[in-house]
């Protein structure tokens, strides 16, 4: 094994970290936070993935994971909010 | 020179995400693990991506593009849901006239 793969191993050991919360009925805000996590979480390990396997296609998905995914998240934030305040 | 190099980046960017992923686990307040947690993920992350940036020069504008994007949107979005998280509990200010609500 190469120092790559041990290190996406730890990344995915890592990735499932997060997931534990989304499984439990806790605050909402509290599953954006661990999902937010996931997201970012996934997208570096695309990237590393791409990196072991010269495969720049998979790349490009991580980097477009990155940069739309986290926006869509905001989105859904203020739209949570919105709907608490007007009790929705 | 280049392996020691990345593979620093690479031990530090992992650090950072055990560090700072856990605290979710925990019982603390949603602020102290949002806080935690953006440190773990945009630092975590920037220094895993500066590790593959040694790695592999020629793909240098999608792993830039990949860091930039990281660090203005987990900044950002760590913003807006420690706002949102933070807007609905009810803070009473205490002024010399009384509580302020």
């Amino acid at each position: 094994m190469t120092l790559l793969q041990g290190v996406l191993w730890g990344m995915i050991a890592a990735f499932w970290l997060p997931l534990y919360p989304t499984l439990r009925r806790g605050d909402i805000w509290e599953v954006m936070l661990a999902l937010s996590s996931v997201a970012t979480k996934s997208s570096l390990i695309l990237l590393m993935v791409s990196v072991i396997r010269d495969d720049w296609m998979m790349g490009l998905v991580g980097v477009i994971t990155l940069s739309v995914g986290n926006a869509g998240f905001m989105l859904l934030a203020h739209l949570l909010r919105r709907l608490g305040q007007t009790g929705g | 020179m280049v392996e020691v190099v990345s593979g620093i980046g690479l031990g530090v960017g992992l650090w950072f995400w055990f560090w700072g992923t856990p605290v979710l686990l925990t019982r603390h307040s949603i602020l102290f693990k949002l806080h935690h947690l953006s440190v773990a993920d945009t630092l975590g992350s920037m220094a895993i991506m500066a590790g593959l940036l040694v790695r592999r020069p020629r793909e240098w504008p999608l792993l830039v593009l990949a860091v930039l994007s990281l660090v203005m949107w987990n900044t950002v979005l760590g913003y807006v849901l420690a706002y949102c998280a933070s807007a609905r509990q009810p803070v009473s200010v205490e002024t010399p006239d009384g509580p302020n609500h």
